[in-house]
């Protein structure tokens, strides 16, 4: 600030912990003046769980891989997906070809799903109900497709440490084929709703933009990195599973419209060109299916055993429908917990470029550009309380929790 | 323009998408509600089925349980206990979380799951949600066993 | 004023139990039509939506309610504005006539209607400041905007007609006896037509905002600012603002159906007793009015998402504007042909 240049009067605006523009709590400190944003401040923390203490002090593994699929109730199985690669790169387990097909037909149909609700989120926050329920009716064909393939909607339980739970039969192809094809029917009727549609265009054209550099800097993963032209996706720079037989190329706005702006609409084509993807992947995958057993190790009970003789540290990584997830396991020979398990959420990362997409704009632009990040909370908050060894009970103030998280990210390091 | 405004007005004239379970409308009184239901003066609107494998509240074979405890190392919820005198289980449906992870380990196959979900009640330990023993499943190795040793008895 | 005779005291005496009458008759029609609204809205949502008698539930349910005063609100204004925004919403009424005439319509004409519409969300933003806090405060901002943004495409649009009601006749061009007399359409030959469906068209986007819906609902903005100036309301008060946005959207439309289409059906079915007539004609108005909603509100928000408090305001005074002046002009054309 010059010496000359007026100071704004400016006054707060909280928008959460509980707020309507919320799926889930964060507590953003909005300084506003008039109608315009000065400032933003973004205070995590408020959904806080201690997940991975319960990882790391009471269950065994498979317990653990349940836990894990309850980290979020949107990305159900990236959360899993990525742990149980951890530990499979830990302890030295080799999932079989079919099962690594099976996990990606199970991954890319809950990206569908999660991008259709987030769609149906998004024209909420914006006032158009009517799209909000087009959208989730459009997505109740892929929720009861995931019922007939793994037995629940949301919670799939389908992963196990070195295959999967259960297998995809050759009977039950069709009816995969038959929500594929209605997926691929109505691609085209969402895609001119939301892309051709003049009052949604109005909301969310250059309305929180993220220039390319300012993605780079603040490490965005994910559709927000990618619709600032960051063509970065873990399934093709590092694939797993069975990404690496497949052809995946990272899904830009230029793609589509043959310019990146990085704003909202941006944002809305990279996730409707992704679900286009993944109804392609699915079907590569029921073409090349290899045959085959679908766990390295049937017996559970044997499993446990191995799993609390392993010794070793593993990462694992997945493209969640948000970014990049990473689970990092260590296993200690003779301990049937695991000994130290840190989750990074790619919401975590995204919520560091809120500031910047949001100053300069109004206030009705911040649930829809905040929105268009895909936050998930509830992936983001599980500090780890540390007071166990003392055993006693304290109310740990903001600081004295930030310092513990610092210092244990410093062990981690050695 | 408004591309959404064709399908919007010709939605006007088209049946709800809405699965109108139980009632079209919330009745003025839910237990006026459920005891007509229960006498037979209304019909619930059934719910939307349920596909095959579906994981639903879980069944126990108590004659089948051998008490390994194999179950309860694998819970994630520690919703089975063990009764030590009877050297069975008990699962509290109240804690459970449908994994169906128990039923994949029990080495006698002793539980299934069943299809109900409408699992709603008042006491979490009432006893619809705390499982004891829920006889042979339809279909299982058991019955069959039982059928066929039946048979061998009719046929000496 | 000769309603019964030319009895002061019982023509006063009328006009208070009328106005009551009114009030209750126009409140209940309200709340039925904006049942029958949602249940439409629903239906083209592709949902079922709730049935139709639900806004009288939710009136007995508010009245049922506790009713808080927040600390740092200005109590008398907190609870004042309410009050006042429902009877400057059912005043109106009192003018616009429901088919043959209304309760007082020698005393008002459609101008004093455009003031006294001013009134109500004027009670909005009083009420939004009273309330201390930062989302009432930013919603009563918003309602401010809008308000002083619509206030002139709807005065080009009813000067408009006056204007050219008074080349036709001596009487005061703006009294909606006069209106009914002289119907804007059959003034005015071909080009007059197009500049009065310009003028209808713009007084139909004036509507959703003056009734605070979508596209225009920015003050009561649910998923930006958590409902606005409405944030600190509960109980009976907020039972008031409730029934005095349902009563003000049917004042609106009444008064652009009353301004353009008064048009009347006891003439064509040839029907002559004077009571009977009367039925049939508040009949038809309601009809109309209802057909009027549909289209201006209904659809209107089923189709389209929430503009920004930026483009609503450019919207009004620089688009609806200049169109009105071009349907005011083409009627002037008209006029001198």
């Amino acid at each position: 600030m010059t010496v000359g240049e007026k100071k704004r009067a400016t006054y707060t605006i909280p928008v959460g912990p509980i707020h309507p523009a919320l799926k889930e709590p964060v507590l953003l400190e909005l300084s506003v003046d008039g109608e315009e944003i000065v400032d933003v401040d973004v205070l995590l923390g408020q959904v806080h769980r201690g997940i991975e203490w319960l990882g790391m002090n009471r269950n065994n593994p498979i317990q653990t891989i349940h836990l894990a699929e309850r980290i979020c109730g949107i990305c159900n199985i990236c959360h899993p997906f990525a742990f149980v690669m951890a530990v499979e790169h830990a302890a030295g387990i080799t999932p079989p070809a079919r099962a690594e097909y099976i996990r990606t037909i199970i991954a890319e149909m809950e990206r569908i799903h999660s991008h259709l609700l987030w769609a149906g989120v998004a024209a909420h926050e914006i006032g158009f109900d009517t799209i909000f329920y087009l959208a989730w009716r459009v997505r109740e064909d892929i929720m009861d497709l995931i019922e007939y393939v793994t037995g629940n909607r949301v919670t799939k339980a389908m992963f196990q440490i070195g295959g999967v739970r259960r297998d995809i039969t050759e009977q039950q192809f069709p009816r995969i084929r038959q929500s594929l094809d209605y997926y691929k029917g109505i691609f085209d009727h969402l895609r001119k709703i939301f892309l051709e549609d003049k009052t949604i265009q109005m909301r969310t054209k250059n309305v929180g933009i993220l220039k390319k550099e300012g993605a780079l800097k603040l490490l965005t993963v994910g559709p927000t990195a990618r619709a600032s032209g960051v063509a970065k996706d873990v399934r093709q720079d590092q694939p797993y599973a069975a990404y690496a037989d497949l052809d995946i190329k990272a899904m830009t706005p230029d793609i589509l419209t043959g310019a990146v702006i990085g704003d909202t609409y941006d944002r809305i084509i990279v996730r409707l060109l992704e679900i286009k993807q993944s109804i392609e992947i699915i079907e590569q995958c029921l073409e090349k299916m290899p045959p085959g057993p679908i766990l390295a190790q049937p017996k559970t009970a044997v499993l446990i055993k191995s799993l609390t003789k392993a010794e070793g540290e593993g990462v694992g990584r997945a493209e969640a429908p948000r970014g990049e997830v990473i689970h990092y396991v260590r296993l200690e020979s003779g301990r049937e917990t695991l000994s130290t398990w840190k989750v990074r959420a790619p919401t975590y990362v995204n919520l560091m470029c809120v500031p910047t997409i949001l100053k300069g704009g109004q206030i009705a632009d911040v649930p829809i550009a905040f929105a268009s990040l895909d936050p998930c909370q509830s992936c983001t908050n599980r500090l780890v309380i540390t007071d166990r060894v003392t055993g006693k009970k304290s109310v740990m103030s903001y600081e004295e929790l930030r310092r513990l998280s610092v210092e244990k990210t410093k062990r981690l390091q050695q | 323009m408004f591309e959404a405004a064709k399908t919007i007005l010709r939605q006007l004239f088209l049946t709800p998408a809405t699965n109108k379970f139980p009632a079209k409308y919330a009745p003025a009184s839910t237990t006026q509600f459920l005891n007509k239901v229960t006498k037979g003066e209304l019909k619930l609107i059934p719910p939307v089925p349920v596909p095959p494998q579906f994981r639903g509240k879980i069944a126990l074979n108590k004659a089948a349980c051998t008490g390994c405890r194999l179950c309860i190392s694998v819970c994630p919820t520690r919703a089975i206990e063990f009764i030590l005198e009877e050297k069975k289980v008990r699962i509290f449906v109240s804690r459970c979380c449908f994994c169906a992870q128990c039923v994949e380990v029990c080495p006698p196959k002793a539980l299934s799951m069943t299809e109900e979900f409408l699992l709603s009640n008042y006491n979490k330990y009432a006893d619809e949600l705390v499982i004891v023993d829920s006889g042979e499943a339809p279909g299982s190795k058991q019955e069959k066993k039982a059928d066929a040793g039946a048979r061998r008895e009719s046929s000496e | 004023m000769n309603l019964l005779g030319e009895n002061t005291w019982l023509n006063i005496v009328i006009l208070i139990v009328g106005s009551a009458i009114l009030t209750f008759i126009s409140g209940a029609l309200g709340i039925l039509y904006r049942g029958i609204d949602r249940k439409l809205v629903a239906h083209m949502q592709g949902r079922v939506g709730p049935p139709i008698v639900q806004p009288f539930r939710d009136v007995q349910k508010l009245l049922m309610k506790e009713n808080i005063v927040p600390d740092g609100a200005i109590s008398w204004l907190f609870n004042a504005a309410p009050i006042i925004c429902l009877a400057t919403s059912v005043m109106p009424l009192l003018y616009i006539p429901f088919g043959q005439r209304a309760l007082i319509s020698e005393f008002g004409d459609a101008l004093l209607i455009v003031y006294l519409l001013i009134l109500p969300p004027l009670a909005f933003v009083l009420g939004g400041f009273a309330s201390s806090s930062p989302y009432a405060t930013v919603g009563a901002q918003r309602e401010m905007v809008v308000m002083m943004s619509y206030e002139f495409p709807l005065a080009v649009a009813v000067v408009a007609l006056g204007w050219r009601i008074s080349y036709a006749t001596n009487a005061n061009p703006f009294m909606f006896s006069t209106i009914s007399q002289y119907p804007i359409w059959e003034l005015v030959g071909p080009l007059g037509i197009i500049g009065a469906l310009i003028l209808l068209f713009s007084l139909m986007v004036v509507t959703p905002g003056k009734a605070a819906k979508i596209p225009f609902d920015m003050a009561e903005a649910e998923t930006e600012i958590a409902g606005g100036f409405l944030v600190e309301y509960s109980g009976r008060n907020l039972c008031l603002f409730y029934l005095a946005d349902i009563i003000k959207t049917f004042a609106m439309v009444a008064l652009v159906v009353a301004l353009f289409f008064p048009y009347n059906l006891s003439p064509v079915l040839g029907i002559d007793s004077l009571a009977l007539a009367g039925i049939v004609d508040g009949l038809f108005f309601l009809v109309k009015v209802f057909g009027m909603m549909f289209i201006s509100i209904s659809v209107v928000r089923t189709v389209m998402a929430r503009f920004k408090i930026s483009q609503a305001s450019w919207v009004y005074v620089i688009g609806m504007t200049l169109i009105s002046l071009v349907g005011l002009i083409l009627i002037g054309i008209d006029l001198r042909l």
